[in-house]
């Protein structure tokens, strides 16, 4: 199973889907741009806290992708 | 910056730290008279009976009374009042968030320990506590969001960076652009420092997601942030030469 981690106000929201079922995959890819629309970021988690990879395309292979919400200066 | 709105961050800081987790409802606001020995104070009364005070200078007082055109005792404390219970209420929820992270991280911290005496727990044994079994779910009181950023913050942070944020509440991480150290400190914004080879302070940096998000959450955008995309973070960033 892949995960799609969405970081908001309760923490997180997360969403899987079976990377062979090709309708869930559709759904994915969909909030994948739908969300980078909006300007998160995706990362594609990496193992034990290292730094990931960032994500231009959606990838239905990626265990784990974390949106990241837009950033602004404090 | 407001004085007068400070100066209730301040009052407010004082009693959030006193009363912990049971921190009580703001009931009024006092606002005192220049008297011979002091001048004009401000004091905030909660409901359980704590008061705590703040002078206030003539000048502050002065720019607020001007800015809300309130020039009589009543029409102050009725304005303050109503300014100073949104600025708690934000402070209170802040607080409450804050706590329950701590609690969380202290178990970490206090699991790390354990960890070194005891051998690793079962695969089954983590999944067990994850979901709740046989003893309290990570979810299942207040605070629900602090505790899913901080669990996510968890599972991202690389063993060295779990170890020392679980110790000294900040962990380091090195920009994937430049290579340059940056720490970054428990908190949701003005929390990042940037380090030069020596470990000494260069300067800081304010950034942070969008959308309100908790403690947790906003720590590991940075962290991820300043790894796969720092020079966008650090073009949206303000620089702080000065705390």
């Amino acid at each position: 199973m892949s995960i799609q981690i969405v970081m908001d106000r309760s923490g997180d929201t997360r969403h899987e889907f079976d990377a062979a079922d090709s309708r869930a995959v559709r759904v994915a890819e969909e909030r994948f741009h739908e969300l980078t629309g909006k300007g998160f970021r995706a990362v594609a988690l990496g193992k034990d806290g290292g730094p990931g990879e960032l994500l231009e395309k959606f990838d239905p292979n990626v265990e784990q992708t974390l949106f990241i919400p837009q950033l602004q200066g404090g | 910056m407001d004085g007068v709105a400070e100066i209730l961050r301040a009052l407010f800081r004082r009693a959030l730290r006193e009363h912990g987790r049971d921190a009580s409802v703001l009931t009024d606001l006092i606002v005192l008279r220049a008297g011979s020995r002091f001048g004009p104070r401000l004091g905030a009364q909660f409901s359980n009976g704590y008061r705590a005070w703040a002078a206030l200078t003539p000048s502050d007082l002065q720019a607020y009374c001007e800015r809300h055109s309130a020039w009589d005792m009543e029409s102050l404390r009725r304005v303050l009042l109503r300014e100073a219970q949104q600025i708690y209420a934000r402070m209170l929820e802040a607080h409450v968030a804050e706590i329950t992270f701590r609690e969380h991280w202290a178990q970490v911290a206090g699991r790390m320990q354990r960890g070194r005496d005891e051998p690793p727990p079962s695969r089954l044994d983590r999944f067990a506590r994850l979901i709740g079994f046989g003893r309290r779910s990570l979810f299942d009181d207040d605070g629900k969001a602090a505790k899913r950023g901080a669990r996510l913050l968890e599972e991202n942070l690389t063993p060295a960076q779990r170890q020392q944020y679980a110790k000294y509440r900040y962990f380091d991480v090195t920009g994937g652009k430049t290579g340059k150290c940056y720490r970054i400190h428990h908190g949701s914004s003005m929390n990042i420092d940037q380090l030069d080879k020596n470990g000494k302070r260069v300067c800081g940096w304010c950034f942070f997601p969008r959308g309100g998000l908790v403690a947790g959450d906003v720590m590991l955008a940075q962290k991820f942030a300043l790894e796969l995309f720092e020079s966008e973070a650090l073009q949206v960033a303000n620089r702080l030469y000065r705390y």
